[in-house]
């Protein structure tokens, strides 16, 4: 941080960008803020949903980017953060499963520490594997958590019915359809309210994921991806540097699953290895990651956005707008046509830009990125 | 930086008391003949919603029951419609995505009145807070009895669990198992099988039968071992509740293996594709419990269907979800027109007709059918099917629609 300050007295041409750059995301902010007063509740929904992915991606990100851990495991975290949070704060319906009825923020932040936990238990496996190795061991995670839903019932439900969560509530006020709250003519419920709520959580994450990335806390995940032992040498603790970087990754996973299970109105474990929590979820994670760029936080943004967002934006306008409207077998459909445009995102990508997205905004705004690599703080 | 922050909100804050979303709300009232409306219904237009799987694993089926909900819209505007209105049916895709199912339902809810399809019991799973916080009467392609915990849930036809027992007295009934032996169900893990295992186990529990239950998932598809398996404990029949896939691997298995005992599915785990695959010549021993007719029953009303389908030129060929979905449709236009005899075309008013409705009548497409005991099927009569290439839809009869004692007694989990 010093070092930035120094630069950008020494490079007088540094300042009206950073200021541009602020102004850009307060503006976004903003724009997202207003956004539920002029905009319809299924485009809410389908904004909430992309913003379920970036929390999870973020956490993705920082693990498999920044710390050089490949997980499959991403999925598994969010049915434990899913299911944790919902035991926690949901009542115990006709004593066919178990619930405590505690506070929702209370089991919110428990899921959270509760999957971080986890995490960190994983760390003897993760400790010791590298590359696809820890890809296929964390892979078995994804497995473990199949097996769990559907034996745990009285923790999740069952996959026959499920169990519905209990509403997010906030210091009393819930973030349902209850009660009558109109801003500007427009009467906020449950859409509106759980906008503002995963608007608040995003940028919690996307905050923190930053300033980890930026201490020295991404300095070591950095040091032991590009080279445990020249690390180690520098002082950093190996292992404790890798368990880390799982913990904190699986707890975003698990902010993640209990953003999921609030979207959904139902925790449902899995019936077979694919579905809410099973392994295209993991996939659909590692797609936006590679997509935005590995290690990049506004990176699994956009990735989130491509991957979570396309299809339901392109059926949304579908509908509207009555393209795509085939059925059967060679029909073009809104979901045929997002898994075609992720599936070619991910090639090329691959092929010529291994940088993701983030490298071609980073190329954008290039003359920042060259200031800003000089004084040493890249990323 | 302040000054720009400030600018910036007060510009937001103009634009904002400018123009929001806010007055876009559907209206409600009574028209000119006293009828009562809220939302998808217009002075000359009814809106009826379809939530399909037109690409999906379920396209087949679910394509041929749209098909037969737009035959039946058809058929009941040539002859009028109801209250001075035509059926309008408004048709989305979700392809069997419970994500995408959850961000159409916002899009399309304000418009209908009702949905008169919606596939798939993880799609129901996702939306049924929001069917019962917004009192959209609708009616599943899934036909587990767990969901008749939502008033506003009409399921047409009987549950799994009721074709179990049927089917189970069906085999006591022609000898094929006696009380005491070891029957075996396989089924999926997930609502659909529970459902079925449910039926078994009150049967087993009745006739003191040992049950073996293999549970399984949806993509498993050589059940080989389980077969042998079941070999050696010497089983008297197999019961399914599964995918088609896997009753052609159970199928096949049993005959290979010489244990040759009867095999009783639930009426999704037959299709007629089985007739083309290499199981074929095992389906034999395969008897189909249903309540809704195949595509080519001998039945006036479902020659009808069929007839108009043909003429209609749909390009995909017709299977059990045609007659199926006109006879829902058909199960709406009888609740439709109570409630226009009610002067209420309201959502309230659609679920007070709906449990008013104790006899809808499909000319036979669909048992007779009566809605007004919350939790309970609206009917236990199953017919007993076996697949058959010389048919039309690749399955015959082997026994008329019936009620077996068991299912009479049979409490299902939610009736009151």
């Amino acid at each position: 941080m010093r070092a930035t300050v120094a630069g950008a007295t020494a490079n007088a041409p540094a300042k009206p960008l950073r200021w541009l750059r602020w102004s850009a995301w307060l503006v976004l902010l903003v724009v997202l803020l207003a956004l539920p007063l002029y905009v319809g509740s299924e485009w809410l929904k389908a904004g909430q949903w992309m913003m379920t992915g970036a929390v999870g991606a973020i956490g993705l990100t920082m693990l498999v980017g920044q710390a050089g851990q490949l997980s499959l495991a991403h999925a598994f975290f969010l049915l434990a953060g899913g299911t944790t949070y919902t035991v926690l704060a949901s009542g115990t319906e006709d004593g066919r499963v178990v619930g405590f009825g505690v506070d929702p923020l209370l089991a919110l932040l428990a899921a959270v520490a509760v999957t971080a936990l986890l995490g960190l238990a994983f760390a003897p496996v993760s400790g010791r594997l590298r590359g696809i190795y820890l890809g296929v061991a964390s892979l078995s995670l994804v497995f473990i958590g199949l097996y769990f839903g559907q034996s745990a019932d009285r923790l999740t439900g069952g996959t026959s019915t499920g169990r519905t969560p209990a509403p997010f509530a906030l210091f009393g006020f819930t973030f349902d359809n209850s009660g009558s709250l109109v801003v500007l003519g427009v009467p906020l419920r449950q859409a509106e309210r759980l906008w503002y709520l995963y608007l608040a959580l995003t940028v919690i994450a996307f905050v923190l994921a930053r300033g980890a990335v930026r201490s020295r806390v991404g300095r070591s995940w950095r040091a032991v991806r590009d080279h445990e032992a020249s690390a180690a040498a520098m002082g950093v603790n190996v292992a404790w540097a890798k368990a880390g970087a799982f913990a904190v990754s699986s707890a975003y996973a698990g902010l993640a699953g209990v953003m999921t299970v609030l979207w959904f109105d139902i925790l449902k474990p899995d019936e077979n290895e694919f579905g809410t929590y099973g392994i295209n979820v993991s996939i659909a994670y590692l797609a936006m990651v590679i997509i935005g760029g590995l290690g990049s936080i506004g990176g699994a943004l956009v990735g989130a956005l491509i991957v979570f967002g396309l299809p339901q934006v392109l059926s949304l306008y579908s509908n509207q707008l009555g393209i795509f409207t085939g059925s059967g077998a060679g029909a073009v459909t809104p979901i045929l046509v997002s898994t075609f445009v992720y599936g070619a995102a991910i090639i090329l990508v691959v092929l010529f830009e291994p940088g993701g997205l983030a490298a071609i905004g980073r190329r954008i705004t290039g003359g920042l990125h060259a200031q800003r690599k000089k004084e040493g703080t890249s990323r | 930086m302040k000054r720009r922050l400030s600018l910036v909100l007060a510009a937001m804050l103009v634009v904002a008391a400018c123009g929001t979303k806010a007055g876009d709300q559907g209206s409600s009232g009574s028209d000119a003949s006293g009828v009562k409306t809220d939302l998808g219904v217009t002075a000359n237009e009814i809106t009826l919603g379809v939530m399909s799987d037109l690409t999906g694993p379920f396209k087949n089926l679910s394509i041929g029951i749209t098909h037969g909900n737009q035959l039946w819209a058809n058929d009941f505007n040539a002859a009028g419609g109801v209250c001075g209105r035509q059926v309008r049916l408004e048709v989305v895709d979700h392809g069997y995505k419970a994500d995408q199912a959850k961000t159409l339902y916002p899009q399309l809810e304000p418009k209908v009145l009702g949905f008169v399809q919606v596939v798939g019991s993880p799609i129901m799973a996702a939306l049924k807070q929001n069917i019962k916080s917004d009192k959209v009467t609708t009616t599943p392609a899934s036909w587990s009895s767990e969901l008749l915990d939502n008033p506003y849930v009409m399921i047409v036809g009987t549950t799994y669990d009721v074709e179990m027992i049927d089917g189970l007295s069906y085999l006591h009934e022609q000898g094929m198992i006696k009380d005491g032996d070891t029957v075996a169900h396989i089924y999926i893990d997930g609502e659909y099988g529970a459902n079925g295992l449910r039926g078994s186990q009150y049967y087993a529990q009745k006739h003191g039968l040992n049950l073996r239950e293999v549970k399984i998932t949806s993509s498993d598809n050589d059940l080989t071992n389980i077969v042998t398996g079941l070999r050696g404990e010497g089983v008297k029949a197999i019961l399914l509740t599964t995918t088609p896939a896997q009753t052609g691997s159970v199928a096949a298995a049993n005959k290979a293996l010489g244990l040759n005992v009867p095999v009783l599915g639930n009426n999704p785990t037959f299709d007629p594709v089985l007739l083309n695959s290499p199981a074929a010549n095992a389906l034999d021993r395969l008897y189909v419990v249903a309540s809704s007719v195949p595509v080519a029953a001998d039945i006036p009303k479902a020659k009808e269907v069929l007839g108009k389908y043909q003429a209609a030129k749909f390009p995909e060929p017709p299977n059990a979800g045609v007659p199926y979905g006109y006879a829902v449709a058909e199960v709406w236009g009888t609740v439709l027109k109570k409630a226009c005899d009610n002067k209420d075309l309201t959502r309230d008013g659609i679920l007070r007709a709906l449990q008013q409705t104790t006899s809808a009548d499909t000319g036979n497409l669909v048992a007779p059918l009566d809605f007004s005991k919350p939790g309970a099927p609206p009917t236990r009569e199953v017919y007993v099917a076996q697949p058959d290439g010389s048919s039309v839809g690749g399955i015959k009869y082997v026994k008329p629609l019936f009620e077996a004692a068991d299912a009479k007694d049979y409490v299902a989990p939610h009736q009151k």
